[in-house]
């Protein structure tokens, strides 16, 4: 800091020194031209203080000034013989010390004044770390939150199969209820009667859970981003790197540079992505006859934008090709089968497409398109 | 005792599923309550006579898993049948260690569940014909005097009167006496019979 005010004005911070030795030296010199008439001896301390309080203020440079211009006002005024700067030879080891005890004030005050300045700068730049450690965190901490929106996916395929899963409960137990209503001897008939009302209302009520599932996606407009479809793979494969690593699978991208963007729900574009990669990276489990491998690449003109994740897994038979869309179907042990559905759903409410094909060298490709708008139809 | 009939408590926050429960219980001849939470059934009477709890493991306020447990700390001693939408190993583990008859997972066959509940009822009829008959029995007791009590506790462990007598410094022919009158207030038709009423009451008498 000092060597930068140094080069930026040196005649500036020159004056200034000047400036603040030269008023110390006054404030010194009056009294003690007043006091000196008390006292037997010339009255010199207040000097060592104007001397200390310049380099305090004034830094190592205006010390030493302070050092000089008092010795030359105390060699004059306060000297024997007063008012003429010759020395008597009584007074040559007074005047000595004088002036060493000005240097060593002067030293002293700029050294300790350094010190604490160096503490200062320290503690700022400590400061200054820690608010931007802060913001990093903050940014973190968005970051997670936004991705356990994404995951929140898995918790929503669940809430959906606990949603159907008690109608179907009741249907089956009402079912079970209405055979002995009707086994009993005589049949209780009114009780089956009232049984099969039940049954007809819980199915409705199943059908009515998916009814809402399906207009989540569909008819509610999707929230719109303008968004850059390369940082939303981009963003992805981080987050899937560690994964991929542990599963021996390599995620490869071949992104061009520049794509137009496109108005889309972000979340829920990152939630179809992240499907995909999730499922080549699932039927890339078995794989071990060739290297898994996962690549997802973008390409798109002024009209629309297709994305394409290929796995080399173990692809997709004439059946499932058909069925893999549709909800509750699922090639996984432990699948729901609402992923590619779901996906489906938001690729179209964006008015987009989404199919499957199986990959020449073995695997799946899935791609999808979106339609590119005008920036300005954007609203 | 005015009301004997069993009856099958039925805990689910799904209207629907309490619904089909009690419907199913009821068509099969069994008698269900139900309760959209815990907190309901706790603050529900229960009868006298046999029951069992059927418990959704997911319910709003306290859950299944935490009711049980306060259940069993409160020494409320019923019988729990869990059903569960999504239940996994250690759940399940969880729910059998603390006691349950029975872990379904919905949706669940008719005999399952029946036969969890026929084993639940029949546990609670055992556990409360022995809980009656302790009470008999420990009425019997009350009306011992102590030095009765001191010979009754000295005759089940084997001992012959004389030895008795030696111990407790009383005369054989008294402590003949008292034995008569303890046979005849525990209503135990043979030494035998005194020895296991004994039995059955040790874990109360001796607190």
């Amino acid at each position: 800091m000092q060597s930068s005010a140094r080069t930026g004005g040196t005649t500036r911070s020159l004056i200034r020194h000047c400036g603040i030795a030269l008023f110390f030296l006054v404030a010194a010199f009056v009294p003690t031209l007043l006091l000196q008439r008390l006292f037997p001896y010339p009255f010199l301390f207040l000097f060592f203080g104007a001397v200390m309080a310049s380099a305090w203020f004034g830094g190592k440079a205006a010390g030493l000034l302070a050092v000089v211009l008092s010795t030359v006002l105390v060699d004059y005024f306060f000297v024997p013989p007063f008012y003429s700067f010759s020395i008597s030879t009584t007074a040559e080891a007074y005047f000595a010390a004088f002036v060493a005890s000005a240097l060593v004030a002067s030293w002293i005050s700029s050294a300790k004044k350094k010190s604490e300045e160096a503490l200062k700068d320290a503690l700022d730049q400590l400061e200054v770390r820690v608010s931007e450690r802060t913001a990093e965190l903050m940014k973190t901490q968005t970051e997670l939150a936004h991705l356990s929106q994404v995951l929140s996916m898995g918790e929503l395929t669940a809430s959906i199969a606990h949603e159907i899963n008690q109608p179907l409960t009741a249907v089956v137990t009402h079912g079970h209820a209405c055979s002995e209503w009707l086994s009993a001897n005589p049949p209780n008939l009114e009780k089956a009667q009232q049984t099969v009302q039940r049954i007809i209302q819980d199915g409705t009520r199943a059908g009515a859970v998916l009814a809402r599932i399906r207009s989540l996606f569909k008819k509610e407009a999707p929230a719109k981003d303008w968004l850059d479809i390369n940082e939303v793979i981009h963003e992805l494969t981080t987050f899937l790197r560690d994964d991929a690593i542990r599963r021996r699978i390599a995620i490869r991208t071949d992104l061009v540079p520049g794509l137009p963007k496109v108005t889309a729900d972000r979340v829920q574009l990152q939630q179809v992505v992240l499907n995909l990669m999730m499922n080549g990276m699932d039927a890339m489990a078995e794989t071990s006859d060739r290297s898994k491998e996962l690549l997802i690449s973008a390409r798109g003109d002024e009209s629309e934008l297709v994305v394409r994740v290929e796995d080399s897994g173990m692809g997709l038979d004439a059946e499932a090709n058909e069925k893999i869309f549709d909800p509750f179907f699922t090639t996984k042990p432990h699948g729901i089968g609402m992923g590619l559905s779901i996906s489906r759903s938001i690729i179209e409410a964006h008015e987009g497409r989404l199919w499957a094909s199986p990959r020449p060298s073995g695997g799946a490709i899935f791609q999808f398109t979106l339609p590119v708008h005008p920036r300005d139809s954007n609203g | 005792m005015a009301d004997a009939r069993p009856t099958i408590f039925v805990v689910d926050d799904d209207a629907s599923v309490r619904d089909a429960i009690s419907n199913l219980l009821e068509s099969v001849g069994l008698r269900a309550k139900v309760f959209d939470s815990t907190e309901a059934f706790w603050k529900a009477p229960r009868p006298s006579a046999p029951s069992c709890l059927v418990l959704d493991v997911r319910l709003p306020g306290v859950g299944g898993l935490e009711f049980q447990e306060q259940l069993a700390k409160a020494n409320v001693s019923i019988p729990v049948i869990f059903i569960t939408a999504h239940g996994d190993v250690p759940m399940t583990s969880r729910a059998m260690k603390a006691g349950a008859i029975e872990f379904l997972m919905k949706p669940f066959q008719k005999e399952d569940l029946l036969a969890a509940v026929r084993q639940g009822l029949d546990r609670d009829r055992i556990r409360r014909d022995e809980q009656a008959e302790i009470a008999v029995l420990q009425a019997r007791v009350d009306q011992l005097t102590s030095r009765e009590r001191e010979v009754m506790d000295l005759v089940v462990t084997g001992l012959i009167n004389k030895e008795i007598g030696a111990q407790l410094g009383l005369s054989e022919v008294t402590v003949k006496a008292h034995r008569s009158h303890v046979m005849q207030k525990m209503e135990a038709s043979s030494l035998a019979e005194l020895v296991r009423m004994s039995d059955k009451l040790k874990p109360r008498e001796r607190r």
